[in-house]
């Protein structure tokens, strides 16, 4: 069985960094990928529909992108038929009020404020890992992995 | 001398039986007065000798009209001073004035110059005598002695003829008065009108409008004063052209249109611009009313130059509000996009600098002297603090964009919900916090309520010395319209000098690290209150505490009956 994929779009590469450090120090057991705005994104998933490839797990979605904002890559994603169901987790700096109202109107699945703290991304990413990856079952059919984290 | 004329014969019982005794006086006395403007006639008798006198009274008395006798010339005289006579029996030969001359001094006063004269005179009197009494005037002879059929007859046509002639003076009289009556009330009117004119014309005169009378071509025909006053052409200027030659170019086409509406008959009002003498243009306001039977416009115009100088003022001001609000609605704009970036750009860096400061610590830790982990953090503890001061400010800002939609409260709820969520910094700096509550309600936004006094329960925990227990009461009072809702301390107090400061954004009264802050929590406290309709202070002396104080109004106009439960 493959890995889960998770995919991470963000355009800030200390963020890319900080997340991939603690994603290693979490142990997921995962393949992260990151992209680097929206428009990559999609063309990313284009590819995917038309190619039939594996679809990511799991979306961690910055709001604020060049060109597409987050906002706009939940639309696309919620309006295609093939990816309408992908569990999509917003993963931002802002936690103003009118954003998270706003995601969950767009159909997000989580809202996550990116933490300060080293050790708390750590932590976070550990959460995903049981929640999401552990726990939950995706729409696509797919088992949860075993609680048991699997090793490379 | 009674001045009365005597009468003869007036009714029969006024009959007055003459005595020889009686004939010395100089009249016959009468109760009555003469009957001046009854329906009987005055005869004048005259003569000096009394049986003849009597004799005439005789035969006349049958005639039943008021005989007056008169007794010598001058006698006669008198009585036609007074009163009218219808004929005058006159004795030609008596002592004194005779006949003759009495009846030249009748003729010659202009009252007595008609009244028939019958001279009395005996047969012996000679021709020349009695054509001498027909150029004197008489109109007859009578001779004695008297046949009385004869006198009778010939008194009586004059008393006839005297009748007749009384009877058309008074109608006469009567007709006249009837055309005088008539003519008088003609001039009456005519003096009337004249009067009402004259008013009316006043009121063109005085009038503060511009009033005129101008015809379907647009000629004035008639103007009061005030054209020239406002506008410095004389009458004639005004009148010898079209009314619309002085017209702004721009509004002589409306001033034509409304021109035919008044020529169909219809009044209107309308606004133009007028040339003035000077060259300068006035804005009249105009109300016009046609009679189209006569042709003639009716024009009431007013000069409203100030308030349309005022309208185009207060337009532009209107103008300059739009303009106004419209950068206003940008630079909240601009403001919110401010704060997504404060919320999203700015704090990236610093999670930045944070993590890799921490990164640096936890994967190279080797690599690093004691020295070199203290810089990094002092580095990674600057990045946390300017974050928390993002995040502070960043909620402040909200609080000004942000909808408060208040309602009814229950106080000792909400608080009770804020002390829940300070359960461990109550606990870890063992403090006392009591509620006192005497008002239980206010109106307020529950989520900005319960901000506004974690920042105030917060601020009293932490301004208290730690060797000290804090203790913080929390009390309510009602204060009119207001709740007034006291958080007070037993900590460090404040410099009077300072309290209106505490409430600035960014105020930070300490720089010790014992008492650590961004310096928003209190602007917040303020801004939310403000929004949702209340105020704030403090009374505070240094080393005494603080009461730091909020007062919301107790009932909004959106507030229902319904009281939110404990939940």
């Amino acid at each position: 069985m493959k890995k889960p994929l998770i995919l991470q779009v963000e355009d800030d590469p200390n963020d890319v960094f900080l997340f991939s450090r603690a994603f290693k120090k979490a142990q997921v057991d995962a393949d992260l990928r990151s992209i680097e705005d929206g428009d990559a994104f999609i063309t990313f998933l284009d590819h995917l529909a038309e190619t039939g490839g594996q679809p990511p797990t799991l979306v961690l979605l910055d709001i604020k992108l060049p060109r597409k904002s987050g906002f706009e890559v939940l639309e696309w994603i919620r309006a295609h038929p093939q990816f309408k169901r992908l569990p999509v987790i917003m993963l931002t700096s802002s936690a103003q009020p009118l954003d998270v109202r706003r995601a969950y109107d767009l159909g997000a699945n989580a809202y996550l404020v990116k933490p300060m703290d080293v050790d708390e991304i750590v932590r976070l990413l550990g959460t995903i890992r049981d929640f999401w990856l552990t726990a939950n079952i995706t729409p696509s059919g797919e088992q949860p992995v075993t609680a048991e984290p699997m090793r490379k | 001398m009674n001045p009365a004329p005597n009468r003869l014969f007036g009714e029969p019982r006024d009959i007055v039986s003459m005595s020889p005794q009686d004939s010395h006086a100089d009249s016959i006395r009468f109760d009555a007065e003469p009957d001046v403007m009854g329906d009987k006639a005055n005869i004048l008798l005259v003569d000096d000798r009394s049986d003849k006198l009597l004799a005439l009274q005789a035969v006349l008395s049958s005639l039943d009209q008021n005989l007056v006798i008169a007794r010598s010339g001058k006698e006669a005289l008198r009585h036609l001073l007074q009163t009218e006579f219808a004929v005058i029996l006159l004795d030609v030969s008596m002592p004194g004035m005779d006949g003759f001359e009495t009846a030249s001094m009748i003729r010659k006063r202009p009252a007595t110059e008609h009244t028939p004269i019958i001279f009395v005179t005996s047969m012996n009197q000679s021709e020349n005598q009695i054509a001498r009494g027909y150029q004197l005037g008489a109109v007859d002879y009578i001779l004695t002695p008297i046949v009385p059929t004869v006198l009778r007859s010939k008194v009586s046509v004059f008393v006839e003829l005297y009748k007749r002639t009384e009877e058309i003076k008074r109608q006469a009289e009567r007709l006249r008065h009837l055309e005088e009556a008539a003519l008088k009330r003609q001039l009456t009117d005519a003096v009337d009108r004249l009067e009402a004119e004259t008013k009316r014309n006043r009121f063109f005169t005085l009038s503060l409008d511009m009033l005129a009378i101008a015809d379907f071509d647009g000629f004035m025909l008639q103007l009061n004063p005030n054209w020239e006053k406002t506008l410095g052409y004389n009458e004639n200027e005004l009148r010898t052209r079209p009314g619309i030659e002085f017209v702004h170019p721009a509004d002589q086409a409306g001033m034509a249109r409304e021109m035919n509406r008044l020529r169909a008959g219809e009044s209107c009002y309308f606004e133009g611009r007028y040339r003035c003498k000077q060259g300068a243009y006035r804005w009249l306001g105009w109300t016009a009313a046609p009679f189209p039977a006569e042709r003639l416009i009716y024009i009431f115009a007013r000069d409203i130059t100030p308030q349309k100088n005022s309208e185009a003022e207060i337009h532009q001001l209107n103008a300059q509000l739009n303009k106004r609000v419209q950068q206003l609605t940008d630079t909240n704009r601009e403001l919110e996009a401010f704060c997504y970036s404060i919320s999203h750009d700015l704090r990236a860096p610093l999670r930045a600098m944070h993590g890799f400061s921490q990164a640096l610590v936890a994967d190279h830790t080797e690599s690093l002297n004691e020295e070199g982990r203290h810089y990094v953090d002092r580095i990674a503890n600057s990045a946390k603090y300017m974050d928390s001061m993002l995040r502070d400010l960043l909620e402040y800002s909200r609080l000004t964009l942000c909808d408060l939609p208040v309602g009814p409260l229950d106080l000792e709820h909400e608080l009770g919900e804020v002390l829940r969520n300070l359960d461990q910094e109550i606990a870890a700096r063992r403090a006392a916090v009591e509620i006192t509550l005497d008002a239980r309600r206010a109106s307020a936004h529950p989520a900005t309520f319960r901000q506004v006094f974690w920042n105030l329960v917060t601020n009293a925990l932490k301004f208290v010395p730690h060797e000290r227990a804090p203790h913080v009461r929390i009390q309510s009072e009602q204060n009119g319209t207001h709740v007034r809702i006291s958080v007070i301390d037993n900590g460090i107090g404040i410099p009077a000098e300072h309290c209106d400061r505490v409430f600035n954004l960014f105020e930070r009264l300490h720089r010790d690290p014992a008492f650590p802050g961004t310096g928003v929590g209190l602007a917040v406290v303020r801004r939310a209150t403000e929004r949702m309709g209340g105020r704030v202070g403090v009374d505070s002396k240094p080393n005494e505490g603080s009461r730091f104080w909020v007062e919301l109004p107790v009932t909004n106009h959106e507030e229902t009956a319904d009281t939110p439960g404990r939940g």
